[in-house]
């Protein structure tokens, strides 16, 4: 159990600033998930947690000690590398097994833990194998089963799911989530999965340049993104940003014309969500335009409306259909779901 | 056509080069088994005799004592080399020291030299310790030349081995010295193998230091060659003999090498 803060801390290399300086609090007991494109310094930050990378300057503290200066072996975290980094002259069992043997764990126990591990990762058939002989998911699973095989104080998870199918990616997010209700041990998460980011964690921290933009819950991430990058970073498809002007209460652009409590002004980004959108035949709807694709997703279908440079996507029932190019009309559900950005500075306005 | 013609040449010119290098080591060898008649013969046609190989492990030549001489002060020279080399070669593949580089290129450096400029202080030194003619001399001479470029060697094979292997092996509780155990040493074992084979035969075939330093009880194999040019003239068929005696534990060793370079290690360990 492990309270993990972070203070002001920084990371160059070189003269190329990877992460600039910036405090974050995982509480204990957390499942923090970082969120945000590739290269936005996201596993910088779990190797400067992990003491594989020395910080620039600041502090990482660890249960409230300043760990700046501890090596990676006496911080007491397991963590899953993006890149596996697994043993290659090891059998998987071997590999699973060796955190459990530096720590002195007796044979018998080490055993049984392992054929649990293994078990709860799908490779049980393939302890004998080495990493060569495994494919690329299996791979990661050892990756995953090497550091769940014992108890640390964090857990430091990078994209640890990213290279499953499916199928196999939902049963390991629950045994994930079901082993975190278990144990309860703090864990940084790194995904680009909405989905994986949603269902795991307590709170989400949406990194750009290195920066931390919004640290929040996953619905209030959602529901009130606080910037225009948020806003099209979180949710698939991502939410609609149109642009326009406000005049005279109403926010226009080609196409559509919907009410907002903003005085006048330029350049402002109108954010609506497609799940947030309802498709009606209504000729005097807020956002009308021509037909421009239908995609089936499965439980639902993806209409995308085009008017001038307005491209709008809404979120239809799986039996909608109609032709492309026929005109088409759409209306928010809810004026209060509407966001409204500034297209300088990105800001939320109102 | 084009492809045939260079294809053809290139053949060609490949038995060329390989008769060129192959045919003293094949001529030393037949004539190893020749009587001294046939010594000077270019006759394929001859009674083979194992009498040669007899009378170089006898008096006066007593062949066997330098093959002792040549195995102790080789063994040794890897045994202390090899492991230094290996612990110097991680450190600079993956510290990043202030003067690192600079470091480096000072022990590389030291291969700069030439052998003959420095006999003679080597000489020197040793007469003041009362160190002449000893193994325990060319060892440590030995080990001056042959210690900077197994780090160098090693070095290499170690830049080759990805980093995120030990780092999890950090993270799952291992030392550094644990680390290089564990990881760094069974996936750099082709490289570090390869590296001990180059430094037992550099050593083998060491001849100036060995010549100027040993006189009588540490004569090594290839200084002994030497012995067998005697007032009555070479004595072919024994050179020959002893000229084999060398060659063959080396050419056993050049195979290993082989099987071992083909086979890598880090297959499987990241993405
Ligand atoms: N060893 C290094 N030397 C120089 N720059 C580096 C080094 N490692 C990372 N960077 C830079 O730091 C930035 C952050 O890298 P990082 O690996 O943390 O990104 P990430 O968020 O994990 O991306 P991804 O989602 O693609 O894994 C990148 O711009 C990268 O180019
Ligand atoms: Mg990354």
């Amino acid at each position: 159990m492990a309270e993990v803060r972070l203070v002001d801390i920084e990371k160059k290399y070189g003269a190329f600033l990877a992460v600039p300086q910036q405090s974050l609090t995982i509480h204990d007991g957390e499942f923090l998930v970082l969120l945000g494109p590739s290269g936005c310094g996201k596993t910088t930050t779990m190797r400067m947690i992990a003491g594989l990378e020395d910080i620039t300057s600041g502090d990482i503290m660890i249960k409230g000690e300043r760990v700046n200066d501890k090596p990676p072996k006496d911080r007491d975290i397991a963590m899953v590398f993006q890149n596996y980094g697994l043993y290659p002259h090891m059998t998987v069992r071997q590999n699973i097994e060796y955190p459990l043997k530096l720590r002195g764990v007796d044979k018998a126990t080490r055993k049984a833990r392992v054929q649990e591990t293994a078990a709860k990762v799908e490779l049980d058939a393939l302890l004998d194998r080495r990493p060569s002989e495994l494919s690329g998911g299996q791979r990661q699973r050892v990756a995953l089963a090497r550091a769940i095989v014992r108890t640390p104080s964090i857990f430091l998870m990078d994209e640890p799911l990213s290279n499953l199918d499916a199928k196999l990616r939902v049963t390991m997010r629950a045994e994930l989530k079901h082993l975190h209700h278990e144990l309860g041990v703090t864990t940084v998460y790194v995904t680009h999965d909405q989905m994986e980011a949603m269902t795991l964690a307590n709170r989400v921290a949406v990194m750009r340049e290195g920066r931390i933009v919004q640290l929040d819950t996953p619905k209030k991430i959602y529901a009130e993104p606080a910037d225009l990058f948020v806003a099209g970073f979180i949710g698939s498809p991502s939410m609609n940003l149109i642009d326009g002007v406000v005049k005279g209460g109403v926010f226009r652009a080609d196409g559509v014309e919907i009410p907002v409590p903003l005085g006048d002004r330029d350049g402002v980004v109108l954010g609506i969500r497609p799940e947030e959108i309802d498709i009606t035949q209504d000729a005097g709807a807020p956002i009308s335009g021509k037909l421009y694709a239908l995609e089936l997703t499965g439980e639902s279908t993806l209409v995308t409306l085009r008017n001038g440079p307005s491209s709008v996507c809404a979120r239809g029932h799986a039996d909608f259909e109609a032709e492309i190019d026929s005109p088409c009309y759409l209306a928010p559900k809810d004026e209060a779901r509407i966001h409204l950005f500034d297209r300088a500075s990105g800001e939320r306005l109102g | 056509m084009k492809r045939t013609l260079s294809y053809v040449g290139e053949r060609a010119l490949l038995v060329l080069i390989s008769i060129v290098v192959l045919f003293p080591i094949a001529w030393m060898f037949l004539t190893a088994f020749k009587q001294p008649r046939d010594a000077y013969s270019l006759s394929l046609n001859f009674e083979p005799t194992l009498q040669n190989f007899v009378t170089v492990f006898s008096a006066p030549w007593n062949l066997g004592s330098m093959v002792m001489n040549s195995v102790v002060v080789a063994t040794v020279t890897v045994a202390i080399a090899v492991p230094c080399a290996a612990l110097a070669a991680y450190s600079f593949s993956r510290f990043r020291v202030k003067g690192r580089k600079f470091l480096f290129f000072l022990i590389l450096s030291t291969q700069f030299i030439p052998a003959v400029v420095i006999v003679l202080p080597f000489f020197l030194m040793f007469r003041q310790l009362d160190m002449l003619d000893t193994r325990l001399a060319l060892i440590i001479v030995n080990l001056a030349i042959v210690t900077p470029f197994v780090i160098w060697m090693i070095k290499g094979f170690i830049d080759a081995i990805p980093t995120d292997s030990e780092e999890a092996a950090m993270i799952d509780g291992a030392s550094r010295l644990r680390v290089i155990k564990d990881i760094v040493l069974p996936m750099a074992a082709p490289g570090i193998m390869t590296s001990s084979i180059f430094c037992f035969i550099l050593t083998w075939n060491e001849f100036l230091f060995a010549l100027i330093l040993s006189r009588r009880d540490a004569v090594t194999l290839p200084v002994g060659l030497v012995s067998f040019r005697t007032e009555r003239g070479d004595l072919w068929e024994l050179m020959s003999a002893a000229g084999v005696m060398i060659t063959v534990p080396i050419f056993i060793m050049a195979l290993f090498i082989q099987k071992h370079f083909t086979r890598g290690m880090t297959a499987g360990a990241v993405k």
